[in-house]
């Protein structure tokens, strides 16, 4: 995590100096008089995230414990980056078909998509799972509590 | 007490009980399922007791937030996918405890702790609630500006591993809390012209994103490893202790329920705080009391206790400020106002002069709703521990679909999943890089009373810190701030220090072994 905490604390730095002197200013107006200005409160916790995440990166590099397996090994996995890549491609496809065909498409996207994604290969499972999912849904808010989703 | 009485006798009938009843299972199911929570069902659920009388009506709706309050923890320990940021400290534990194997214990003691929470809490609320309010009228902008700082603070720094990476989380949630109108001057902030940013970030997208996806995904990515630890931990023989709560594990959890109960009372007089802060205070607070801190996030019981009391407790007494001075304490109650309203009860103080046996009428079904709690609670957490063996390849793709319509019903428009998908990014990156995405949403829950509050006290502290003089409830809170900060950095320091002398005498342990 060490080398992680280094990077990470340099990326919030530099966020916190574009925000501070660049999206901060251009993004809230200034206040009439007599008011406590707008942008108080957000340049405040961008200032004491800078701030914190200087200390982060020396304090982390003041800590001079050896090097474990811990601090070696990359924070986020391959598998893990593999599951984000594959459910992020199932929100995007579901968008798509939210947007362009029907809520009901997206809403059978999202299961079977990730069904299929993690590895589901029966089509029983396939086929039976998103049909009992959403009319589980439908008897819950369109009969019982007498609502609409969409 | 007559009126009390007299109350009892009005909800103690078939029709009203078994409303009561339905409203506190439909809490649980819908607490249960990850992405909808209390406020979605009691919003929801508010049309459907037109047709009830108000007693009735109000105690369904009552029932409702109590249920899915407790339910909320079902999700949180089977899935480690806490429904709402206020069910997030008892995945800490509850989680590795169902891991281990523990499902039924751990869903036991999470109602029992929640039930114990609630009623006590309900008790506060029937005997304090005049008197309780007129302290809370003491607690001006300063003092809860101060208060709220202090809570921050506490929850940063008990939340992770690091005081530094908590309280960065913390500042983080406070300023995505900034965006949208501001409320004195009303300019846009940080809305980058899209209009659905005006009125804010929506939390329940938000929370969604970053309790919810964000572990389906980290699950996912550790679903080989999960499904052997499943597989694993049904082929070995099942001991009785590991389904049942001991007496070894009431000795250990009575103290941190009693106590998580006093914080969540506490926590829910105060309006802006919720029950998110509550339970979190409650488990740092029970953690901090532990002779083994460092065991807390390996499945300590006393986490849960501490967690679900606190949790539950604060839906109770976040009625005091609304019953006695009209002012919700909560989401929970800001809703409830409009039920209240809408069946003929006004909330605040001339509601004990106007309408006293309606109050108890409601009291009384508010005790009746914890005992039914208990009871319907206990039937179903032996059904949902079998989740546990589904594999996890088959969870995902169901709570991902539940979330995005706990999503999509908060603002009705497909901007809510934008949102929730730009926080599930957060979320992930929060996780693995060992940020405390609890305590950003809590700065992001706290963060509009903290700039009010703040806003305010410069204006009546006329931008002098000597005026402070006069606020010494708001002196003690920053000093318990500043005293928080340096206790964390050196309790962390220390146990840093602890565990690497534990880790030199593990090395030489073996080292020896390897000689001979």
């Amino acid at each position: 995590m060490r080398r992680a905490d280094i990077i990470s604390g340099m990326v919030l730095i530099v966020f916190g100096l574009v925000m501070l002197f660049i999206v901060i200013p251009t993004q809230i107006d200034t206040a009439p008089d007599g008011f406590v200005s707008p942008s108080l409160v957000p340049n405040m916790m961008m200032i004491l995230i800078t701030f914190l995440a200087g200390l982060l990166i020396i304090t982390t590099i003041r800590n001079k414990a050896k090097d474990t397996q811990e601090d070696t090994a990359p924070p986020i996995s391959k598998a893990e980056l593999l599951a984000f890549l594959k459910l992020g491609s199932v929100f995007a496809v579901a968008l798509m078909l939210y947007l362009w065909v029907a809520p009901l498409a997206a809403g059978i996207a999202i299961i079977v998509g990730s069904l299929v994604a993690l590895g589901e290969r029966r089509p029983l499972i396939i086929i039976v799972m998103p049909t009992l999912i959403l009319f589980g849904i439908w008897l819950l808010f369109y009969k019982l509590l007498g609502t609409a989703i969409v | 007490m007559d009126y009390l009485i007299t109350g009892f006798s009005h909800v103690l009938n078939p029709i009203t009980i078994l409303w009561v009843t339905v409203g506190v299972t439909l809490g649980y199911v819908l607490g249960a399922l990850p992405g909808l929570g209390k406020a979605t069902g009691v919003a929801v659920a508010i049309p459907m007791t037109f047709y009830l009388d108000p007693v009735t009506a109000i105690a369904m709706l009552i029932g409702i937030a109590k249920g899915s309050g407790a339910g909320s923890a079902v999700s949180a320990i089977l899935l480690n996918t806490p429904g709402e940021p206020s069910s997030a400290p008892t995945a800490l534990d509850g989680y590795p405890l169902a891991r281990q194997g523990k499902a039924q214990k751990a869903l036991k003691m999470g109602l029992f702790a929640s039930v114990i929470g609630d009623f006590i809490s309900t008790l506060v609320l029937i005997v304090l609630a005049a008197p309780l309010a007129r302290y809370a009228l003491l607690i001006g902008p300063i003092e809860l500006c101060a208060i709220l700082l202090f809570s921050l603070t506490f929850i940063g720094g008990l939340a992770g591993k690091s005081l530094i990476k908590g309280l960065i989380a913390a500042a983080f949630g406070v300023f995505f809390a900034t965006v949208g109108l501001e409320t004195e001057t009303f300019i846009p902030r940080l809305t980058f012209d899209i209009l659905e940013l005006d009125s804010g970030i929506s939390l329940v997208p938000m929370a969604i994103g970053m309790l919810a996806i964000a572990e389906m995904i980290v699950q996912a990515g550790n679903m080989k490893k999960l499904d052997a630890e499943t597989a694993n931990m049904y082929s070995k023989g099942r001991k009785k202790e590991d389904n049942i709560v001991t007496a070894s594990d009431w000795r250990r959890s009575l103290p941190a329920i009693f106590r998580g109960t006093l914080i969540g009372s506490i926590v829910g007089i105060l309006p802006g705080l919720g029950a998110s802060v509550g339970s979190f205070l409650s488990y740092g607070a029970t953690k901090k009391a532990s002779k083994t801190p460092e065991k807390f996030g390996t499945g300590m019981i006393e986490g849960i206790a501490a967690a679900e009391s606190a949790d539950n407790a604060v839906v109770p007494s976040s009625f005091i400020p609304l019953f006695a001075l009209g002012i919700p304490g909560s989401v929970i109650a800001a809703i409830l106002i409009a039920a209240f309203v809408l069946h003929g009860l006004t909330p605040g103080p001339q509601m004990f002069q106007k309408q006293p046996q309606m109050v108890a009428d409601i009291y009384a079904a508010m005790l009746c709703a914890s005992v039914i709690l208990l009871a319907v609670g206990y039937a179903g957490q032996r059904l949902f521990s079998q989740i546990i063996r589904v594999p996890i390849r088959l969870i995902i793709p169901g709570v991902m679909f539940l979330c995005c319509i706990g999503a999509y019903m908060e603002t009705s428009s497909v901007f809510s999943i934008y949102v929730m998908l730009f926080f599930t990014v957060i979320g992930f990156i929060a996780r693995k890089l060992d940020f405390s995405f609890v305590t950003f949403l809590i700065g992001f829950v706290i963060g509009p009373n903290l700039e009010l509050t703040f806003r305010q006290a410069i204006q009546i502290l006329d931008q002098k810190a000597i005026n402070l003089i006069h606020h010494p409830i708001a002196i003690i809170f920053i000093i318990l701030t500043m005293v928080t900060v340096v206790w964390i950095a050196r309790g962390s320091g220390s146990s840093k220090r602890a565990a690497k002398a534990a880790e030199v005498d593990k090395q030489t342990k073996t080292n020896k072994e390897g000689e001979t």
